[in-house]
């Protein structure tokens, strides 16, 4: 079961990886248009465009990767000193009651509203740049798919936690403090 | 099995409950039912399940019952499309465009080996200056909290260098442990700050505003926590004894060099990014993709930057970023509901009815915000209790660039609150053992105290916020 949940971990963190990525292609897209515009006095038509469009796919398909890392913002305030029992008990009714309507709405309704989208060939409005909009359109139903298959995948550590008392173990990754790269920065220092 | 049975009842009862409400005729009103969502999302976001996902979630069941008619097929419910209507929405916001760009500068300062070198010059640079390791512990702290925004590593990383310096030379350890924390808060509030971006982006704010009114203040809290250490260092001087000289007096061409290679780069970038946007150059998104580009190059000449830190920044730039933004997914389902429900306006209507000066109200809302920040974090209530305040603004006549200037200073005093402060676990986990919990609560209480005091002075003198922006935009 666990390589099954770990499978499904990597699919998210793969999508998730990869379109981390825009944001190194955003900042240059960005910081070309800044030169395009104040050195050059040219700036440039697609600009605006692929900027919200790099920014737009970052957060959607980073959306399971953060889910399967826990990284989506909780009030913890009660639910930290809580048994995992107690814990996963709650984070399965939430995760029937709150997730998965949202998200299978998300991605079910999403086809269509890029259906509509292809059928035009659907170019953005806001500048005349004339790029295709249909393309940040079908990222929706995908992400929405992504999340649900990780919100399965969720469910099922709930479920596991229900049984045997403790949460599954998740795949390692860096965090946002991680103490021993900090403490080796520190160190470094000292030593010089 | 009694907590699945817990968690199977507790779902029934939920269920339950929104039966009961679509059979109920018109007993109560839509507005009832919003406020009755909003009472609700209070208690959904104790029970722990990430919030944007709690607030997608009673978006869709309220505005599921909101929009239901009886003849309608169940899956016609146009709550379905709101849900990717509003999430495209967010996906084409170019405000928060932004906010990206300034984790990713932020990721990358903080791996960039800057902190030590900028400890250390600071240390040395101010020994004259009565307790001085902690004046240079809050000059660090702020500096690196404003560059990278990030309180858990401008506290955890100073908590490793500062803290034990402080505690060899003798230092009180309530105003060590004090001076840290409160320091690497400030990070929310000085700009570029994503707060400021979350609150502009909801309120109708411009962020370039924001920077310009939120500036001043947020040095102004600086020199007070600076000036509180000084007077207490000076009244007593066992609280911080001063250095034994041979430690820190270098000869003055070094100590210039070590804060021209420390202080000065780092203190640029930010007044580069920071300026060019104040000063109307660039916008928000231009500056923080420079400022990106300024803090890579930074982590590359003092060798920080590896490929393997590089792509750290990267994936953790990704993750923060659907943090937020799944936030804004949730909340703008969950307020195009509310609204949808004449929640707004039932609650602007019963307000008005109170009939506050606006005094009492900025008076009350503030205590509203404060007393959440206890067991919310920041971005749950920027984007999902300040925008209820903000449609009453007009009404009292009180400025939302002001409002939002005394949001994020309160947020800062609501950063500090024990029990629930983050910044005192992160200090914590780094401390020595002898370190408690209990002292590092009560060193953040004075710089509490002084948050309030900042606080007092900017609504006695709005002029603290209001007259850069003015200045430059009027």
């Amino acid at each position: 079961m666990n390589r099954l949940l770990f499978s499904i971990d990597r699919i998210s963190a793969f999508t998730g990886k990869a379109a981390a990525w825009a944001i190194v292609l955003l900042t240059l897209v960005v910081a070309y248009d800044v030169v395009a515009r104040y050195v050059f006095n040219r700036p440039t038509q697609w600009g605006f465009d692929v900027t919200y469009m790099l920014y737009a796919v970052l957060f959607m398909l980073a959306g399971a990767y953060t889910l399967s890392r826990n990284g989506h913002v909780r009030g913890d305030v009660l639910y930290r000193f809580l048994s995992p029992r107690t814990q996963a008990a709650l984070d399965l009714a939430l995760y029937l009651l709150f997730f998965v309507p949202g998200i299978l709405a998300l991605a079910w309704y999403g086809i269509g509203f890029a259906q509509d989208s292809f059928a035009i060939l659907e170019r953005s409005q806001t500048s005349a740049s004339d790029i295709p909009i249909y393309p940040l359109k079908a990222i929706i139903p995908v992400a929405g798919a992504l999340l649900l298959l990780q919100g399965l995948a969720e469910i099922v550590r709930c479920l596991i936690c229900l049984r045997s008392g403790e949460w599954p173990g998740r795949l390692h990754d860096v965090e946002e403090v991680d103490l021993d790269e900090l403490k080796a920065m520190t160190q470094s220092e000292s030593q010089r | 099995m009694k907590h699945a049975r817990f968690g199977l009842f507790f779902l029934l009862l939920v269920s339950a409950g929104i039966i009961a409400l679509l059979l109920v005729p018109e007993q109560i009103t839509r507005g009832h039912l919003g406020l009755l969502m909003l009472g609700l999302i209070v208690v959904a976001i104790l029970l722990g399940f990430p919030t944007a996902f709690t607030l997608m979630g009673l978006g869709m069941v309220f505005g599921f019952i909101a929009f239901h008619r009886s003849w309608q097929p169940f899956f016609q419910n146009p709550i379905f499309d709101q849900m990717v209507l509003r999430t495209f929405g967010v996906m084409t916001n170019d405000v928060v465009i932004s906010v990206p760009l300034f984790v990713f500068m932020g990721y990358l300062i903080e791996r960039a080996n800057v902190i030590d070198r900028l400890f250390h010059s600071l240390q040395i640079a101010m020994h004259r200056v009565p307790g001085s390791l902690a004046v240079a512990t809050i000059a660090t702290c702020t500096l690196f909290a404003t560059a990278t925004g990030i309180v858990g590593a401008t506290v955890t990383l100073m908590g490793l260098l500062a803290l034990p310096a402080m505690l060899r030379a003798g230092y009180d350890t309530k105003l060590s442990a004090g001076v840290i924390t409160a320091g690497g808060c400030l990070g929310i509030l000085i700009p570029p700050s994503v707060m400021l971006i979350l609150y502009g982006a909801t309120a109708g704010v411009s962020v370039v505003q924001l920077y310009a009114g939120a500036l001043i203040p947020g040095v102004m809290l600086a020199l007070l926590y600076v000036i509180y250490v000084i007077v207490r260092a000076k009244m007593n001087p066992k609280l911080a004894p001063p250095l034994p000289r041979d430690a820190v007096d270098l000869p003055l061409s070094k100590v210039v060099w070590m804060l021209a290679t420390s202080f000065v780069p780092l203190t640029l970038l930010i007044v580069a990014v920071l300026g060019s946007i104040v000063a109307g150059i660039a916008t928000p998104t231009e500056a923080a993709a420079i400022g990106a580009i300024g803090a890579m190059l930074l982590a590359l000449v003092y060798r920080g930057l590896t490929f393997e830190r590089f792509k750290e920044s990267v994936f953790l730039t990704a993750r923060t970023t659907a943090m937020v933004c799944w936030l804004l997914v949730g909340s703008a389902l969950f307020s195009a509901v509310f609204a949808l429900l004449g929640g707004q306006a039932l609650l602007e209507g019963w307000i008005k009815t109170l009939d506050l000066t606006p005094t009492q109200f900025l008076l009350l809302s503030q205590a509203i915000i404060f007393l959440l920040g206890w067991p919310l974090e920041w971005t749950e209530i920027i984007v999902i209790f300040v925008p209820i305040f903000l449609p009453l603004l007009d009404h009292f006549g009180i400025d939302p660039l002001f409002f939002g200037i005394l949001v994020a200073l309160n947020l800062q005093a609501a950063f500090l609150s024990p029990p629930v402060a983050m910044a005192a676990f992160y200090l914590k986990g780094v401390a020595p053992p002898h370190v408690t919990l209990g002292q590092i609560f009560k060193g953040m209480m004075p710089f509490m105290a002084i948050q309030v005091l900042a606080m007092v002075l900017l609504y006695m003198f709005p002029q603290i916020g209001l007259w850069l922006p003015r200045a430059l935009y009027q």
